[in-house]
């Protein structure tokens, strides 16, 4: 299947890129790496009038690392990530989300930046033009009603990047730039939690960087991922964990977030009940992974009906939260 | 809209360099096979789930369906046509053929530059890597045994 046409934009510079997305406001799309674009406008889920290219625009690749954070650039590749000794000593649940995202082909182009910016999708959204067409429009294509949840007047569509989990759970920002302005959000704050719309990145910005703060002290983390075959997956549920230690040997800090469940991915703010305040033997792992269950309500719209995969979110967190005491005990507390 | 315009893009594919004109909305493996007449890289699933689409991007394995031909221009990219060398085949290709780790062929480019790749970064993998590395391929006639058995030899010939 051929790709709709659309004029070609390949600006040198972060400028001019933001005069660009300014100037065409709303009909602009970007390519980064493309694995994920190209197929959604094979598809005609997307046919804008400009695509965008970001390969000639320098500083949009790399890390660096700062006193107290390390800077991932937008551009930077799911291999590079995954393979940087840095990321995989200090990073541990984020070098496992990129290292688990398709397969390593995929990884070897797809950025960062692309991953967290993907669309939420659902099997009755993410088909050809001709599938869809064979059906009356859901709401995600602009239709009145759900076609997952029969008549219901919510979109049910499912985010499933594999980093934001990781990077939410490290308690990451993004950098939002725009012409003559810039704006730094937690990753978080990326999700509107409407599967119609389910960013809230303006048609006029560019993500350039991520922030991950340096936790101090001692501290572990650990990303989990249910999927059917171990490549060229989406998940169908994820679970990451970040735990630190205080000076006494106290968890201080627990982030247990899920994945693919719903339009955004979800802090599991009652985990921390049977974490916090504990010492790592003292955790009540399966009532925090409990809390995960209770607090998620996937519906049938992917590959594993949704009563699975709610139990699954169970199982999943409970070894994400294994994972990350592993690697505190391995960190040296 | 404008009218669209073909652009001009620079190809460098198995150490030959081609001035194209192109337009963006078509992806490297439409060029590759429909205006450089390499038709090593195959077409199947069109959505970059299968594989057999693989080319090396910079000596690294990338879906050519999943990129915009204008987005690789000054990139090196080999297909399986730049492989074999002096008349001979490249050993792994030599390997897939003595193992009959081939059989109808449309996945085969693509799971031996694979294999390649991986080869010229690691030269005595694990099965478990050699696994990993070929997750991203999908076979739908032999099942990976043969392949994998074909890649382990292709190593220790290569020591």
């Amino acid at each position: 299947m051929r790709l709709p046409p659309f004029q070609y934009l390949a600006p040198r510079t972060t400028e001019e890129a933001l005069e660009m997305m300014s100037r065409h406001k709303g009909k602009v799309r970007i390519v980064a790496g493309g694995t994920d674009i190209v197929n959604r406008l094979r598809q005609r889920l997307l046919t804008p009038p400009y695509v965008m290219s970001l390969k000639g625009v320098a500083g949009l690749t790399g890390m660096k690392r700062k006193k107290n954070e390390l800077v991932i650039a937008a551009g930077t590749t799911l291999r590079h990530i995954e393979e940087a000794p840095e990321v995989r000593r200090s990073f541990a649940g984020i070098a496992q989300s990129a290292g688990l995202v398709a397969a390593p082909p995929i990884q070897n182009v797809a950025t960062i930046g692309g991953n967290l910016l993907q669309d939420t999708r659902c099997l009755f959204y993410d088909q050809s033009e001709l599938v869809r067409h064979a059906a009356a429009p859901c709401l995600k294509q602009g239709g009145k009603v759900c076609a997952a949840v029969k008549g219901n007047r919510r979109c049910f569509s499912v985010y499933q990047g594999d980093l934001a989990p990781s990077l939410i759970a490290f308690d990451a920002s993004v950098v939002l730039k725009k012409a003559g302005g810039s704006r730094t959000v937690p990753v978080l704050g990326l999700f509107s939690r409407n599967g119609r719309h389910p960013l809230t990145i303006g048609d006029d910005e560019i993500l350039t960087d991520i922030i991950v703060p340096i936790p101090k002290g001692a501290y572990g983390s650990s990303y989990q991922k249910l999927r059917l075959r171990s490549g060229l997956e989406y998940p169908l549920v994820s679970s990451s964990v970040f735990l630190s230690l205080s000076r006494q040997g106290v968890i201080d800090q627990a982030r247990v977030v899920v994945g693919a469940v719903g339009p955004a991915p979800t802090v599991i703010e009652g985990a921390s009940l049977f974490l916090v305040g504990r010492r790592t033997a003292e955790v009540d792992v399966e009532k925090a992974a409990e809390s995960a269950f209770s607090a998620s309500r996937p519906i049938d719209n992917l590959a594993l009906p949704g009563s699975y995969r709610r139990k699954m979110v169970k199982v999943f967190t409970k070894r994400a939260i294994e994972g990350a005491l592993l690697s505190l005990q391995k960190a040296g507390a | 809209m404008e009218k669209m315009e073909k652009n001009k893009v620079t190809l460098r594919v198995n150490g030959e360099t081609y001035d194209l004109l192109t337009y963006p909305h078509r992806t490297l493996l439409e060029v590759l096979r429909e205006d450089l007449e390499l038709t090593g890289a195959k077409e199947s699933c069109g959505e970059g789930a299968c594989g057999s689409c693989t080319i090396l991007l910079d000596g690294l394995p990338v879906r050519s369906c999943l990129l915009l031909a204008l987005e690789v221009e000054g990139r090196d990219i080999t297909t399986i046509e730049g492989l074999a060398a002096g008349g001979r085949l490249h050993p792994v290709q030599e390997a897939f053929v003595e193992h009959h780790a081939i059989q109808c062929g449309i996945c085969t480019p693509g799971m031996i530059l694979t294999a390649k790749a991986l080869l010229d970064a690691t030269p005595e993998p694990t099965e478990e890597e050699i696994r990993r590395a070929l997750s991203g391929n999908i076979c739908r006639c032999t099942g990976y045994a043969k392949i994998v058995e074909a890649i382990k030899a292709a190593s220790a010939r290569e020591k």
